[in-house]
């Protein structure tokens, strides 16, 4: 749980028959993660790949650029198909469906591009209306060069000082004058110098005949039957989509492990008669492993274990040991939020266990919010059934459990939607009969939800439910949020000593990592004496804060240990976030409250005290703004203690212990997890 | 000794104080957000694998604004030396 799985170096090697059929099990198997051969030995040649490798590849690439036609992604599969369907409708799929697919999107495509030029030149006709010229005047001469463009002022005169023979027709539209000048070829040069004095920007004129509007129209005209024939074609690779989408996908699967299959051998090293696999696997699945290939290959193959020594020889070349995390499913969707931060290497702790602990007390302390947690179940609730995709379930999980932690924090906090209960607030206004009608209901529950209750707490101090708004509330919690820091830090701390000590490194653990935690512990012990008057505990808090110092100092890093000192107060103070968006939330929260049932509510009915006075408009505008007050407190009352825990794990706790020798590798066994293919 | 302020005025500095203290470290941690966010969005678009790590960077600045918040908690509910003279 804590620790990745144990694994074991195996070296698999066996006669060239038998390589398919052991690859074939170990495909099935899922068990071993493979070390790629990197032809470092003169004896042994990297593999070459086995059976239709070639084929199948084609055919991916081929499928691949149909579904891409089609626009089809992953997704979660509606019905799953045996391997045998996969074969009889495949050829079919490719070929036939394929190039009906490829032809429907070429026509499409096709005809997008003969709207946007009909488009364009439809565009560039329209200002030539104003000139009274056909448009098979434009073009066709031989010795006559011709000008259509727009001109900031009049070119007649000039033009007519360079060349004497010319034709000129001028219009103006939207502010521009439209020009076409006819001039003798020869001339051409004089007259573009000319005409570019005076602004001059040419228009390309389409070649077409007719009169321009007569032009534009049929124009128009094509575009809007070329449309007609698009809109029955895209519905057809709807349809199509519809129909093929899960038999694609599942093709696309058995064609990926074929290929998969088949172009293993490259991971091998071969020589002539044989094959040798490297590779890692779960210690207590070995004895399977190799039954099942030697059974597999007809005893032709030898799979064997490499002891503990020689592997860590190997590792120490710079081979990675993949690190399997395995934990219980509770706990599994937190290994999200580890991986989102780095797979732990095979010797670290996988924190997903801790962060189960911790991250949902953490938002259960800021939400703290009976209202918002019940809100936040039901909301994820039907989110789950939205949303099927694993990261999605896991992000789910974690907030529903970390919600569960929120009600359990509302009650002693005594909070339903903001302080000591909305539901306190309705009642606090009942008139003396409404109170009598909710109490027969059974609705009544004394002052505030828990007035019945009475105060509850432990140690003689009945502090429960609090207010979290309250000075002494409010101190209470800056106590217990940084004592939450120095155990949240404490374990990391903890966990950084041990796998320092994995790594052998005794120096680092002892004078690196155990003055952290040593300065922490006692930095809080010294605030808690201070606060308590127990001198002795100052004094004492005080001698270990100096010794930790002197250790560090004493460190791998010197004098330059110095430097983090001031990050480990900080990093204590950085806990005060989980009373701090708390106190905003209910903040909020309590300002929603009283906004509705003391300002709008009371003002709207013309200042009346008592909630039997209050206007029916009032009411709804006051419900109106308690809805979308709490609203976006509820929003934000997810967002932000989900981003916060999850900070003082990266920031304050993962630094202690994790990651200290970089990233791990993530066990992935040679094999491929069945989506859309029965098994 | 000459009256200088009144009790109320005395709470009202303290307030004023301790609001200035969380917002001008809020800006504070804004402003170091800024670069390190446009940094890591610009990361994450070309390797999504980075999100972790970049979240992690992202949010360092952040401590920023807790210590302002502190400095206003203790001014606000800790911090006695008018106690004698200012009752809230």
């Amino acid at each position: 749980m804590l620790r990745p799985v144990k694994m074991s170096r195996v070296v698999v090697a066996g006669s060239k028959n038998v390589i398919a059929p052991v690859v074939e099990k170990l495909h099935e198997l899922r068990l071993l993660h493979i070390v790629n051969y990197n032809g470092s030995q003169p004896s042994f040649e990297m593999g070459k790949p086995i059976g239709k490798a070639k084929e199948y590849s084609e055919d991916l690439i081929k499928l691949r650029s149909v579904t891409r036609y089609l626009d089809i992604k992953n997704k979660a599969p509606e019905k799953t198909y045996a391997e045998s369907q996969i074969l009889s409708e495949m050829d079919n799929l490719l070929n036939n469906v394929g190039a009906d697919i490829t032809a429907t999107f070429e026509r499409i495509t096709a005809i997008d591009a003969e709207v946007k030029t009909k488009q364009d030149q439809a565009k560039a006709l329209t200002p030539l209306a104003v000139l009274p010229l056909p448009l098979d005047a434009y073009y066709g001469y031989d010795s006559l060069a011709t000008f259509v463009g727009t001109a900031a002022s009049a070119v007649d005169a000039d033009v007519a000082r360079v060349s004497p023979v010319n034709e000129i027709y001028s219009g103006s539209a939207k502010n521009a004058t439209f020009v076409a000048v006819f001039v003798p070829i020869e001339k051409a040069g004089d007259v573009s110098a000319v005409l570019s004095e005076h602004g001059f920007s040419e228009t390309s004129v389409p070649k077409l005949e007719g009169n321009v509007d007569s032009a534009i129209a049929t124009l128009e005209g094509s575009v809007k039957s070329l449309e007609g024939e698009k809109a029955p074609l895209q519905k057809k690779l709807t349809d199509m989509k519809k129909q093929y989408e899960d038999l694609m996908l599942a093709t696309d699967e058995y064609l990926s492990m074929q290929t998969q299959k088949t172009e293993a051998p490259l991971r091998f090293a071969e020589t002539a008669n044989a094959f040798v696999i490297d590779g890692w696997v779960p210690t207590d699945e070995f004895s399977r492993l190799k039954s099942e290939l030697e059974s597999a290959a007809g005893g032709k193959v030898d799979v064997q274990l490499i002891d503990d020594k020689e592997a860590e020889d190997l590792v120490e070349k710079g081979e990675d040991v993949p690190t399997k995390i395995d934990n219980p499913s509770l706990v599994k969707p937190y290994e999200l939020v580890t991986r989102l931060f780095a797979i732990p290497e095979y010797k670290e702790f996988d924190p997903s266990l801790l962060i189960f602990i911790f991250f949902p007390i953490m938002f259960g302390m800021i939400l703290g919010d009976i209202g918002y947690g019940v809100m936040s179940l039901l909301v994820l609730l039907m989110l789950k059934k939205k949303f099927r995709t694993d990261g999605w379930q896991q992000l789910i999980n974690i907030v529903m459990i970390a919600s569960v932690w929120s009600i359990i924090f509302g009650i002693f906090f005594g909070e339903i939607f903001g302080p000591l209960g909305l539901w306190g607030r309705i009642m606090g206004h009942m008139s003396e009969h409404e109170l009598e009608a909710a109490k027969h209901a059974g609705l009544y529950f004394g002052e505030g939800v828990f007035g019945s209750l009475g105060r509850i707490g432990f140690w003689g101090i009945d502090i429960f439910p609090m207010d979290r708004l309250a000075t002494n509330a409010v101190l209470l919690l800056i106590g217990t949020s940084i004592f939450i820091g120095v155990i949240h830090c404490s374990v990391g701390s903890i966990f950084g000593i041990m796998t320092e000590l994995n790594y052998g490194e005794k120096k680092h653990a002892y004078f690196e990592r155990l003055p952290v935690m040593l300065f922490q512990v006692f930095f809080a012990i010294t605030l808690l004496g201070l606060v308590m008057g127990q001198m002795m505990m100052v004094y004492i808090g005080a001698i270990v804060i100096v010794v930790s110092i002197v250790m560090n100092v004493m460190g791998p890093e010197g004098a330059m240990g110095l430097a983090h000192v001031p990050s480990y107060v900080s990093n204590l103070i950085s806990y005060l976030r989980l009373l701090a968006i708390g106190l905003a939330s209910v903040g909020l929260a309590y300002a929603a409250n009283q906004l509705a049932f003391y300002v709008i509510m009371p003002m709207l009915s013309g200042g009346a005290t008592n909630s039997a006075e209050f206007s029916i408009p009032a009411i709804i505008v006051g419900i109106l703004v308690l809805f979308a007050v709490h609203f976006i407190n509820f929003l934000l009352g997810i967002l932000s203690p989900f981003m916060h825990p999850l900070r003082l794990h990266y920031v304050e706790m993962f630094t202690k212990f994790y990651s200290a020798h970089g990233g791990g590798v993530e066990y992935s066994p040679f094999g491929h997890v069945r989506k859309f293919l029965k098994a | 000794m000459a009256v200088v302020a009144d009790a109320g005025t005395l709470y009202g500095l303290l307030a004023v104080g301790a609001g200035l203290a969380t917002g001008l470290a809020g800006i504070g941690a804004g402003v170091g957000e800024q670069g390190i966010g446009a940094a890591v969005v610009g990361v994450v678009a070309e390797e999504p694998g980075f999100l972790g790590k970049g979240l992690f960077l992202m949010l360092l600045p952040e401590t920023l604004i807790i210590f302002g918040l502190a400095v206003s908690l203790i001014l606000m509910f800790a911090w006695t030396p008018f106690s004698g003279i200012v009752t809230p």
